[in-house]
């Protein structure tokens, strides 16, 4: 979430996007569009609104304050931004956690991980792929995943989310404005009667990640025009991946290094999160306030696939591209599947984001299950104290839409000077547009826009779950879509809009 | 919900509500320029309302906003909207059904009325009746923003509105 360049005229040529205002009774999605001199589809983008004035938020604050304020800043993802940003801490008062601290931490975000996940695979992504891809809009929703899948698993799922979450606030104050994460540790240690709670909701945790990848496995693979659906074209781009792993090259959420592979599976490079300014840079078009990551040893050559071209994607298909493997067996096993049926490593196949994410909720649960079962959880030694000077700091997980950057710099009393963050979405956002451009060039042609653009544009970007943090309670809540297309002047010359109440108008 | 705000409702059930919750949720984030909205309303409200009535401030956002609905009979929800077409400040009541017919507008989506939907349809004690009462912002975007002095301005006309409403479910709203 770094600060936003303003929209200005673009002198080259000459065209002026005017960003639409955010509507938060209608908090949408926007594409924009543009046509080249025959009416065919030069470029497009995808954009959600974006926060902005971070950096000069944090600039002044003590940094020891910023894993309770960047967690407030996202009401989705707020375990993520705690974590980052309290590892960030540990790196800047260079105090590293006492182990029983790293156990909790990661048994927290595990948690969080898994919870997230399944909300996700059911309600979010399941319209698509429980339901759907061609129902009827009228059923692609929560409640065709629940007529497909029966009130007693939607109850399942509700159920077993809310013991979730009830874990992370037993162990790190509420949810929504986690106090865990402490310089050098955490705030509480986990009591023994605490760890029985654990082991228990972990245990069902990872009988329901296995009955959620039977119910992937059923509805999803046993459908050949889904699978099919998965491996098209349109929904394909071969490009560089990101994610952190763990000393053996397995996916790790909470730590480790972080690992690019290129589009041929190859190793990139691997590097500390301290080395992240080296690999990451920002490209900004002069149109837009997005910044759109590419990797810095291969440079940006445009919205392109293929390994000359420095775009790459995060998310858990990433995850599962850039690994070895699995830290845990039952994973291990439906990540050999995933490969083994989607044709080998890496998979450049956005849809199978979808699979991936069931891979990982299994091997969230049972990461769970390994950490509540350790001995050492309930030592009461949770907290390294910090006697270093604080300087700089870098802190990077993986949040349940990517890797997560928080990167701070102090002065000798720990007062903020500059921060800077890189959120998921930020990392796909090249990616993202690349899949919304190829999917407009398949249905506009000769300015003749086709029925459909809405739904295959919507498929195109849904399957990294881009984040809409500020839209995320919105009212009345859906997400509605604006598509503008653009003549080479500039000028709009056609709009597509999906209402709240999912009427489709062109203008 | 507090233990309190269960004890004060066991201790003044109306006719209309029963023995579950009447709730006021104050929705926004207090980092966000007008977005801290809910989080002023939520104190003045506190205030205001006896303690039949709970009034919560919350920064979650999508599925989490079930945590709000389950075992709550009313419901008042106060947020911030910016749709452009009207001035920062103004105040808009809206009913559930006002605002759409059904789920369907983004299969992507899952927020309070897919929450309220799939609550109804799985059988959990969710509201039966929910009302918006909702400010015209002017940002809420900018982290550390300041409020916009026609938003804040906007909190006696949604005490009032709420209360109104309060009043219309017979619920006891004054402290």
């Amino acid at each position: 979430m770094t600060q936003p360049t303003k929209t200005e005229p673009d002198g080259r040529h000459g065209r002026r996007i005017t960003i639409d205002p955010i509507t938060r009774l209608e908090g949408h999605g926007k594409i924009e569009i543009f046509l080249d001199e025959r009416g065919d589809v030069e470029r497009a983008y995808f954009q959600v609104p974006e926060l902005r004035g971070f950096e000069k938020f944090a600039q002044g604050r003590l940094a020891e304050d910023m894993p309770q304020i960047t967690s407030r800043i996202c009401g989705v993802c707020p375990t993520a931004h705690h974590m980052a940003s309290t590892k960030a801490l540990d790196d800047l008062y260079k105090v590293e956690a006492p182990p029983t601290a790293k156990k909790i931490r990661e048994l927290v975000y595990s948690t969080f991980m898994a919870e997230d996940h399944a909300l996700h695979f059911y309600f979010l992504g399941g319209p698509d792929f429980v339901v759907g891809p061609t129902a009827p809009a009228a059923e692609r929703n929560v409640l065709g995943v629940i007529a497909k899948v029966g009130v007693e698993v939607g109850t399942k799922v509700i159920s077993m989310r809310r013991r979730l979450r009830e874990l992370i606030t037993l162990a790190g104050g509420k949810v929504i404005h986690p106090v865990l994460g402490l310089p050098g540790g955490v705030a509480k240690r986990i009591k023994p009667e605490d760890q029985a709670r654990f082991q228990e909701v972990a245990g069902d945790a990872v009988e329901f990640a296995k009955f959620t990848l039977q119910i992937f496995e059923d509805v999803v693979l046993k459908n050949s025009d889904y699978v099919n659906l998965i491996l098209s074209d349109a929904f394909t781009h071969r490009t560089y991946y990101m994610g952190l792993v763990d000393e053996a090259n397995r996916v790790n959420f909470y730590d480790g290094s972080v690992r690019v592979v290129s589009p041929e599976g190859k190793e990139f490079v691997k590097f500390a999160p301290r080395q992240y300014l080296d690999v990451v840079a920002e490209h900004v078009e002069p149109w837009s306030y997005v910044k759109f990551c590419y990797l810095k040893p291969v440079g940006w050559k445009g919205f392109v696939d293929g390994p000359e071209s420095g775009v790459y994607a995060v998310a858990p298909l990433a995850r599962l591209n850039v690994a070895d493997g699995m830290a845990t067996p039952l994973a291990q096993q439906a990540y050999e599947k995933l490969f083994q049926t989607l044709g080998g490593k890496p998979v450049h196949h956005t849809l199978a984001n979808h699979w991936a994410r069931v891979v990982e909720l299994l091997y969230a649960a049972e990461r769970m299950k390994e950490l509540a079962d350790d001995p050492g959880l309930t030592d009461p030694n949770v907290r390294t104290l910090p006697t270093e000077k604080p300087r700089e700091g870098f802190g990077i997980v993986e949040a349940p839409r990517g890797t997560l950057i928080h990167h701070y710099q102090t002065d000798e009393r720990g007062v903020i000077e500059k921060a800077n963050l890189i959120v998921a979405t930020q990392n796909n956002a090249a990616r993202i547009a690349m899949s919304v451009e190829k999917a407009a060039k398949g249905l506009i042609s000769g300015k003749q826009v086709s029925d459909g653009l809405l739904n295959m544009v919507e498929m195109a970007f849904r399957a990294y779950d881009p984040c809409h943090a500020c839209a995320s309670h919105s009212l009345p809540g859906s997400m509605p879509l604006l598509v503008q297309i653009h003549d080479p002047d500039g000028s709009v010359c056609a709009t597509i809009r999906r209402d709240s109440d999912g009427n489709v108008r062109r203008e | 919900m507090s233990n309190r705000a269960r004890a004060d409702a066991a201790r003044h059930p109306t006719p209309d509500v029963g023995s579950a919750p009447v709730r006021v949720l104050c929705l926004g984030n207090d980092l966000l320029a007008d977005d801290a909205f809910g989080c002023l309303a939520a104190e003045h409200l506190r205030r205001r309302v006896a303690g039949s009535v709970d009034v919560v401030f919350s920064t979650d956002g999508g599925f989490s906003l079930m945590d709000h609905l389950e075992g709550v009979s009313l419901l008042v929800v106060i947020d911030v909207v910016m749709t452009g077409k009207a001035d920062p400040g103004t105040v808009s009541v809206f009913r559930e059904e006002d605002l759409r017919s059904a789920p369907g507008g983004s299969p992507h989506y899952v927020g309070l009325f897919e929450s309220l939907a799939l609550g109804r349809k799985l059988c959990l004690q969710v509201p039966r009746d929910v009302v918006f009462v909702v400010v015209e912002a002017a940002d809420c975007l900018t982290i550390g923003g300041a409020m916009h002095p026609a938003v804040r301005s906007a909190l006696p006309v949604v005490t009032e509105r709420v209360e109104e409403q309060l009043a219309d479910w017979g619920v006891a709203a004054a402290a």
